[in-house]
């Protein structure tokens, strides 16, 4: 994807390894919205249109708020945690790169798909990973 | 003998636990959502994303443009076929002749039956509904990237019985056969609904109407324990 590629951002400094029982005990916290809200989408992908980033990217499918959430918390969850830095840095690409959290997403079932996301969002951030819009040279 | 086990204790099995699973998820889910929060949004649904324009544009015009914007109203087509699909689901074998006898029977008593023709173009158009869900599924890349095994599983939950009763009906292939089949498929749908993804029938109703979000029908003030 061209857009993609002009709007990567850089990965942040912290190498240090990924800290599993950290992010399960996040998941944990939230453990019973997360299940359920799994099992409550019924993959119908008529979440689409309400996301303006799904519909300004020539309806590209990662856009589509159902997909975000299920790649995101949802590929989090299923792992329950385990997962490596790598993991985390598409995790973070899809929070941050494909999301911007405007919270407009209808989910015809009632799933609070930003707030999902933005877990996501807080687990990457926990272990170290969130874009760094440094503007070069600066640092 | 398949078939006295389907139409016997079968129908016992799987009615006991489509009731005791579904009375399971629905207490958990209210469990779950115990606790209560003031409006977080500080506002009622009506004035929500979805009221989108100015009050100036008075009653009509708010409407129209809430239902704009809603998915009826980017989605026409599958809201409609989903409105159609859900409501015969229900309506189609709960009015059938063929039910209701079966109904008064065992009990003495019945539901009001509708004309077998009906029933039988009603199970026509259900059938195409759930086709056009099939198609959709297999052909449109958005759906396709959301899709697993369960998705196509549950819609083959819901349709198989409709197929197979119109079989029956009409006597095509061993009645006897096809019955049994009819009948073991309509067992199996009752016990996947509290334990697969058709919980969304459950789910639905709490998630929109009781739970606190942007977009609750009604005033629910439920929250995530
Ligand atoms: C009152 C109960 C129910 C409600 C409120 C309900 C609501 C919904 C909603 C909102 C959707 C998403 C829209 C769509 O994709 O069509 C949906 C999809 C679906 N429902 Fe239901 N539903 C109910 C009962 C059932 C039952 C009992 C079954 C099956 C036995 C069922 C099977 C399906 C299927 C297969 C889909 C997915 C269609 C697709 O492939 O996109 N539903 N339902
Ligand atoms: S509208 Fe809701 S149920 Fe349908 S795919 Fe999107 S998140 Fe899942
Ligand atoms: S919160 Fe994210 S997924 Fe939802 S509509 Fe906004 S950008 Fe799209």
């Amino acid at each position: 994807m061209l857009d993609r590629a002009l709007t990567e951002v850089a990965a942040s400094g912290k190498t240090t390894a990924v800290d599993t029982a950290e992010i399960k005990h996040m998941l944990d916290r939230h453990k019973a919205k997360i299940k359920i809200s799994l099992r409550a989408c019924v993959h119908c992908s008529l979440c689409a249109e309400s996301c303006f980033l799904y519909t300004s990217h020539h309806r590209d499918p990662r856009y589509m708020p159902a997909y975000k959430f299920i790649h995101s918390t949802g590929l989090l969850y299923k792992k329950k945690g385990k997962v490596d830095r790598a993991c985390l840095e598409k995790i973070r690409d899809i929070v941050w790169q494909d999301c911007v959290l405007c919270t407009r997403c209808y989910c015809i079932c009632g799933i609070d798909i930003p707030g999902l996301i933005s877990l996501a969002r807080s687990i990457c951030r926990s272990q170290g990973v969130y874009p760094d819009f440094t503007v070069s040279g600066e640092r | 003998m398949l078939y006295n086990l389907a139409q016997g204790p079968l129908v016992w099995v799987a009615f006991i636990l489509f009731v005791a699973g579904s009375v399971y998820q629905v207490t958990r889910l209210l469990a779950l959502t115990r606790k209560t929060e003031a409006h977080r949004w500080g506002r009622t649904p009506d004035a929500g994303p979805l009221s989108g324009t100015r009050p100036a544009d008075g009653l009509s015009g708010r409407w129209t443009a809430r239902l704009r914007l809603s998915i009826a109203g980017t989605q026409p087509l599958t809201i409609g076929v989903t409105v159609i699909f859900h409501t015969l689901l229900f309506l189609v074998p709960l009015f059938l002749l063929a039910h209701n006898i079966l109904v008064d029977e065992a009990w003495g008593f019945s539901l009001f039956a509708v004309r077998e023709k009906l029933s039988d173009y009603l199970t026509w158009l259900f059938l195409a509904c759930a086709l056009f869900f099939l198609l959709r599924r297999m052909l449109l890349a958005r759906v396709r990237a959301l899709s697993s095994f369960q998705d196509y599983y549950i819609l083959f939950l819901a349709a198989a019985p409709f197929a197979s009763g119109f079989l029956a009906y009409h006597q095509i292939f061993d009645y006897r056969m096809v019955i049994t089949l009819h009948m073991l498929l309509g067992e199996l749908m009752l016990v996947s609904i509290p334990f697969t993804r058709i919980a969304h029938m459950f789910l639905f109703f709490v998630l929109r109407f009781l739970v606190a979000h942007e977009y609750s029908l009604g005033s629910g003030r439920r929250v995530w324990r």
